[in-house]
């Protein structure tokens, strides 16, 4: 029996923002006659997510994914809809609801710029009223877990990115929270920090069973980390599901990589499929799910192979699809 | 309670770390408090009398009203409008924290740690100078003495708060701060005290919140003021505090609501 940790239902949440046409003249124009435009962030959306589901939220920017979080975590009044996370209203900021969720965003921080990750962390311990064990304990373990030990000495602004990043994590989950808002985690770090902290994630999400929601400009997040995905656009959702159906759905082929053995004229392989990619005795091709066995197995008979690798295709190019449509 | 506690503490490090920052603020207020003594201290030195006032009871008051300027002014409203249009406000929105009690407490710390050097300072100045200063020893003084200046310092947090807030709104709230400031020293008193000014605009400028900064306090130390006067005066302190602290809810709340948390 799973329970039910958020509930969105039709949330609508607009925006003013004020105009301007370019250059000095217009900035004189919008000086006296200031004139506003409704921005529709988040138009009406609804969703339920359960304990321990750790969910994708993607679209491109300004499609009102960081605004629904900001709903989510109580910072956002929003204009019309019920929002409800542990049974709670966000916007009333309940202490019940407020020890219980947490946010992190990867543009901003909460440690204090000058002081070690350290005194921050402490901050937090008073704040959230953490007992001093317990505090011990969980900063032994994430730290472990980040591996970050050493630098909890060192002034935030002496750090590296990836090093804050893996701080600030710390610092949002010192109270170990329920539910947590993950807006653009990863965002700047290297590929090696961006590894570290999906493979952190996933682990905190597995042995807390903590409700996770994320978004993410980088689909690797998305596939390594989500089962479900919820694609806004435009402040509306136009998926919500797994993720596997909609690769299922927008992509029903695979790509299939091959290296020959030497270079092949690219007639003699066209049966197989649309060529994607061609360089000498390189080709890339696309080929129907359920033919895949049966085209790798003439291929390999008819021509010397030397590399065949069989991969899904990229996510970004089933997103764009979507949105294309 | 600790988590205030430890804000403070926190507060208090944060300063430790901008030392050369601090040291140029403390040597701001010193020669403010220097200009405006040697002022008066020319002005007297061709008269024994102006506006009422001897060489001592001024220079009292003058150096009354740097003390009660140290406790009473500094604020820290421009962090609050710093952490409005940065954003960054956000991460106390969405901690079990008091809103309006984590700038109060960082504002506490911010006046004590000045407090603390401005005691030093001005014993060192005393010292030095050796001014005619009026040493207030009645407690049916100074205990009022004390009562007005917690009433100045809510006043004035009150205030300087509500214009932070505007930053919920507008993006240029520095601009207002800076005016008040101005505002604040002028017609609070710092400059000189109130009472020399024509006697319609002075009772007029005592209905308003600002004699009560610093003019106030500054003149129950001195002494001489009478009981009906002493008592008008904590009845307009008392009614600004209710009405700022009204106020400075309401825009709290308008303020949450209107929070677009821009720019990501």
């Amino acid at each position: 029996m799973s329970n039910t940790v958020i509930s969105v239902k039709n949330l609508k949440k607009y925006y003013r923002v004020h105009q301007k046409d370019p250059g000095l003249i217009g900035s004189i124009n919008s000086f006296l006659n200031r004139k506003y435009k409704d921005v529709k962030a988040v138009d009406g959306i609804s969703f339920q997510i359960e304990e321990g589901e750790l969910i994708g939220f993607i679209g491109p920017n300004g499609a009102g994914k960081t605004t629904t979080l900001k709903v989510l975590s109580g910072l956002l009044y929003p204009n019309g809809g019920e929002t409800q996370v542990l049974g709670l209203e966000p916007f009333k900021r309940q202490k019940q609801f407020q020890i219980n969720i947490s946010l992190i965003m990867g543009q901003k921080n909460q440690l204090w710029w000058d002081l070690p990750p350290m005194d921050s962390f402490i901050l937090n311990k008073e704040i959230y009223e953490i007992g001093k064990q317990e505090f011990k304990d969980t900063i032994e373990k994430l730290s472990r877990m980040l591996e970050v030990g050493d630098i909890l000495a060192t002034p935030v602004r002496k750090l590296s990115l990836g090093q804050r990043m893996k701080c600030e994590l710390i610092a949002a989950l010192l109270h170990s929270p329920k539910v947590l808002f993950l807006d653009e985690p990863t965002i700047g770090l290297d590929v090696v920090a961006q590894q570290n902290m999906r493979d952190f994630l996933k682990e905190y999400n597995r042995q807390f069973q903590a409700t996770i929601i994320l978004t993410s400009h980088y689909m690797g997040d998305v596939e390594k980390l989500c089962k479900r995905v919820v694609i806004i656009n435009e402040g509306k959702i136009i998926y919500d599901g797994s993720l596997e159906k909609i690769i299922n759905k927008y992509a029903p082929y695979k790509m299939i990589k091959v290296d020959f053995k030497e270079n092949i004229d690219l007639k003699k392989i066209e049966e197989f499929g649309r060529a994607e990619r061609y360089s000498g005795n390189h080709v890339e091709f696309r080929v129907a799910k359920d033919e895949i066995s049966k085209k790798t197995a003439k291929l390999l008979s008819e021509f010397e192979v030397a590399d065949i690798t069989i991969e899904d295709p990229a996510i970004e190019e089933i997103i764009r699809q979507i949105f294309e449509q | 309670m600790s988590k205030y506690w430890e804000i403070f503490r926190i507060t208090w490090q944060q300063f430790l770390i901008y030392r050369v920052n601090f040291v140029i603020w403390r040597l701001r207020t010193i020669m403010q408090l220097l200009l405006v003594y040697f002022i008066w201290w020319s002005v007297f030195k061709s008269q024994v009398q102006v506006f009422g006032y001897t060489a001592s009871s001024i220079l009292t008051y003058i150096l009354a009203a740097s003390l009660i300027r140290t406790i009473v002014l500094s604020s820290r409203a421009s962090d609050l409008i710093d952490s409005i249009n940065t954003g960054s406000i956000v991460n106390f929105l969405i901690k079990p924290l008091g809103f309006i009690r984590y700038f109060l407490t960082r504002d506490a710390a911010d006046k004590l740690f000045n407090i603390g050097f401005f005691i030093v300072e001005i014993s060192l100045l005393i010292l030095l100078l050796k001014p005619p200063v009026i040493i207030q020893t009645d407690i049916a003084i100074l205990i009022p003495f004390f009562l007005s200046i917690a009433g100045g310092l809510i006043i004035y947090f009150c205030i300087n708060f509500i214009i932070g807030l505007t930053a919920f709104w507008v993006e240029s709230s520095w601009g207002v701060l800076f005016l008040m400031s101005v505002f604040l020293e002028s017609l609070g008193g710092g400059l000189f005290p109130l009472d020399i000014l024509p006697k319609n605009l002075f009772s007029a400028l005592m209905l308003t919140p600002f004699p009560y900064l610093i003019y106030f306090p500054a003149k129950l130390y001195l002494g001489g003021m009478n009981y009906s006067e002493m008592l008008n005066g904590f009845v307009v302190i008392a009614i600004w505090i209710l009405v700022l602290i009204l106020l400075m809810r309401i825009i709290r709340d308008a303020g949450f609501r209107h929070f677009s948390a821009v720019g990501n």
